[in-house]
């Protein structure tokens, strides 16, 4: 297994380049790129442009390990406004082909979104439906969509076999899960997310979360790895039975106060504890 | 066997709101036509034209979807207009000549969503073909937010019925018939059914298609209700 960080990660003040810089010496192999996150990648940053970014990644003794985006919890594809849903079909097909000129083959997904306005049945029927073409445009291009799971964030896709039915639904080869083994909180137990969906996870998020807690105003639930609830031994081990030896790309919410460039190192070695399976 | 997955959901779905037996799915009627009438780019929601398509089917017989063709539409006994923006000539004829012939006449209007323009060309076009009156659409949850509850529209033809809100309505105007109005939401007029020619008009200003398209019962039954009362046009 290979590690990554998202470039959301970096510092305001450092800039793409020095946050490059910091990812290798930490000792991470990829970055994470978030569409529309971050000053450097956005849906108006031109292919040349982004070619330079892949330029800067390599020169830094890394790769690009996938494309994310956090535009959608804006433009959702379940909205029912159809001018959001194309801006959010225009989102994907962006991530697709950034992914391509970055030279990754997975891209995240935030699926749907179910609020008090736009009830469930309705976010899993449109959902399904844009991302069966996707799926087709994904393939085309060689790059596989991972749905994340952020179960409680956008109430969607609670358990595994839930998620399951959805993919089966959506019925693409090139749709998978990016499984983030933080957001199943207290409904579940991410060990069996990954036993359950094996082959169709595309990358995995690593963060730890604070079950018993639950969000408390604006502190976050979610942890840096093995100070939370989450079982280690028992997600290294369902890695293992399944077979998953691709990325690992850390996703932290909650960020060190001071010395912020020691959250990277702390990360990267706990990762590399991790993957060694020594817990 | 040729039957989709949403097609039997579809028969199942409505088999089960109709209180049919599974087993025995009997059709609302076997000779009187149901038409949908596809508009193309001027259909705001494809999911609404699936929905009925959908639901159509699960009340037995399906219905032919066509695209704004007058001579397709003849003799039809129910011909429904999901999410329409502007109606072009070809869509008016359909309409005009099927209300004509006796036809139940559904036009449910895709404008909550639309750019003042389109919205402009919507409200012109029933204004001038079908003598309907409109007000500009009207987002519904800013008040839900404020008062905690679920904006639904409330029918009270053919029976009463509650059904989820699309987000966006349009309302009916002052000008209409209080007595037309068969559907609310907070008290708004939405929906309205009149004669028209020889035949039944029913304007909804909320969009039912979503709704059957996500499978909602009240949805389905209101719509079965409504099917069972259309009568073969001429």
């Amino acid at each position: 297994m290979k590690k990554a960080i998202g470039d959301n990660m970096f510092a305001k003040q450092w800039g793409f380049e020095r946050g490059l810089e910091l990812v290798k010496q930490a000792g991470f192999d990829g970055i994470e790129l978030w569409l529309g996150d971050v000053p450097w990648f956005q849906l108006s940053t031109t292919d040349g442009e982004v070619r330079e970014l892949r330029r800067k990644v390599e020169n830094a003794g890394l790769v690009v390990s996938n494309v994310s985006t956090g535009l959608h919890w804006a433009s959702p594809l379940s909205a029912r406004d159809p001018t959001v849903r194309a801006r959010a079909t225009r989102i994907v097909e962006r991530e697709i082909e950034t992914a391509v000129l970055l030279g990754t083959d997975a891209i995240l997904v935030v699926a749907g979104l179910v609020t008090e306005e736009v009830p469930y049945n309705e976010v899993y029927q449109r959902s399904v439906d844009a991302l069966r073409p996707l799926g087709q445009t994904a393939a085309r291009a060689g790059v596989r969509i991972g749905c994340e799971n952020c179960n409680a964030e956008h109430r969607f896709l609670m358990s595994p076999r839930e998620f399951g039915q959805f993919l089966d639904d959506v019925h693409s080869p090139a749709v998978g899960i990016h499984l983030d083994v933080g957001n199943i909180h207290d409904t579940g137990f991410a060990e069996q997310w990954i036993e359950i969906h094996g082959p169709r996870i595309t990358r995995i998020h690593v963060k730890d979360v604070m079950k018993k807690r639950g969000r408390c105003g604006d502190q976050s639930v979610y942890t840096n790895l093995f100070l939370g609830d989450n079982n280690w031994p028992a997600i290294r081990a369902a890695l293992s039975k399944v077979g998953y030896d691709g990325w690992l790309v850390a996703e932290m919410e909650a960020r060190y106060r001071h010395a912020p460039d020691q959250q990277f190192y702390d990360t990267a070695q706990a990762m590399d504890r991790l993957i060694s399976g020594r817990l | 066997m040729g039957i989709t997955r949403r097609g039997f959901l579809g028969c199942v779905a409505g088999s089960l709101t109709a209180g049919l037996p599974l087993d025995r799915p009997r059709p609302v009627a076997t000779s009187p036509r149901r038409v949908l009438l596809d508009l193309g780019e001027q259909c705001a929601l494809p999911e609404s034209l699936s929905g009925y398509e959908s639901a159509l089917a699960g009340l037995g017989g399906g219905a032919s979807v066509t695209h704004a063709d007058a001579r397709a539409a003849s003799g039809c006994a129910l011909l429904i207009v999901p999410a329409a923006l502007a109606l072009r000539a070809a869509a008016v004829r359909a309409i005009v000549t099927c209300l004509g012939a006796g036809a139940t006449v559904i036009i449910e209007s895709g404008a909550g969503f639309a750019t003042d323009r389109d919205f402009a060309a919507h409200r012109v076009a029933l204004r001038d073909h079908l003598r309907l009156y409109i007000e500009a659409p009207l987002g519904l949850w800013s008040a839900a937010r404020r008062s905690g509850a679920i904006p639904y529209v409330d029918y009270t033809w053919p029976s009463p019925a509650q059904v989820r809100d699309f987000s966006r309505v349009v309302p009916l105007g002052r000008r209409e018939d209080e007595r037309d109005i068969i559907g609310r939401v907070d008290g708004r007029p939405v929906a309205l059914k009149r004669r028209c020619g020889r035949g039944d008009l029913i304007f909804l200003g909320s969009p039912l298609g979503p709704a059957l398209w996500a499978g909602d019962a009240e949805a389905r039954r209101w719509l079965f209700l409504t099917v069972r009362g259309a009568r073969p046009g001429g």
